[in-house]
């Protein structure tokens, strides 16, 4: 995981690339717009259905297991 | 005996942590939630049955990412090349969760991506979107690290036209210039 300070430390990097005059600075923009993009998906959160799929993936192996042992 | 119990667990609570953001991955090779969803499904289902072949301590979030980009492109393959279809993709995308972009910049953005080839646009994720060192993401796609540094810069510049034509409006000098990428995207 990128942490914060190296995200700052790409987006300086970045703005520094090919400033032009009456432009915003593109490549910090873009990069923001990335993030603001992923970031909008991300806080969704996890669908229910991954979660029943996980509780029913664990319960299947427990079964097993329990097989196994008896 | 409670040492397996206790990985186990911790298989869990590592995939549930990384679940929002490879799902934000899939969104965005796919385009589309539904389809991201049951990508997601799979990946998970193929995790599940190779927890032996994860080694504990190691990067999960990577490792993630990985089959489910592999298990993508191997759906493509075999589905052909009906992804190619980006007009038509994104404003059935655009139905199915309007919501999501709300803001009108988001969606220019989120069409300019759809623009991009899909190397580029999962390199720029990879590495500006889902936090992933160029080392990190050369592993997730195989290929080596300057590769993947050349796709970012491809896809940033690709990125750069094409916004600058929808734009934000303040371009000055370069707005002859704006007008030649216009005609040449197509607007």
């Amino acid at each position: 995981m990128m942490s914060d300070d190296n995200r700052k430390k790409q987006d300086m990097i970045i703005s520094h690339n090919e400033i032009r005059p009456g432009s915003v600075q593109p490549n910090a923009s873009i990069s923001r717009k990335l993030r603001d993009f992923y970031d909008a998906v991300q806080e969704e959160g996890i669908p229910d259905r991954f979660l029943d799929l996980l509780e029913k993936l664990e319960e299947a192996e427990r079964n097993t297991k329990s097989v196994k042992v008896k | 005996m409670t040492t397996t119990e206790d990985d186990d667990r911790g298989f869990k609570r590592d995939l549930l942590a990384s679940l929002p953001n490879l799902r934000a991955f899939a969104v965005s090779l796919t385009g589309r939630h539904d389809k991201a969803d049951d990508l997601v499904q799979d990946t998970i289902m193929k995790a599940w049955a190779n927890q032996t072949s994860f080694t504990a301590g190691t990067n999960m979030r990577a490792w993630l990412f990985t089959i489910l980009r592999n298990e993508f492109y191997s759906q493509m393959r075999k589905r052909g090349r009906e992804v190619q279809d980006t007009d038509g993709l994104f404003s059935e995308r655009f139905s199915v969760h309007p919501e999501q972009y709300g803001r009108l910049d988001l969606q220019d953005f989120r069409k300019a991506l759809d623009k991009l080839p899909d190397d580029q646009r999962e390199a720029i994720i990879l590495v500006g979107a889902a936090g992933f060192a160029y080392e990190e993401a050369a592993t997730i796609c195989g290929c080596a690290v300057g590769t993947i540094k050349s796709r970012v810069s491809r896809a940033r510049t690709r990125l750069q036209e094409l916004l600058g034509v929808s734009g934000e409006g303040d371009f000055g000098p370069d707005a002859g210039h704006a007008a030649i990428t216009a005609r040449a995207f197509g607007g």
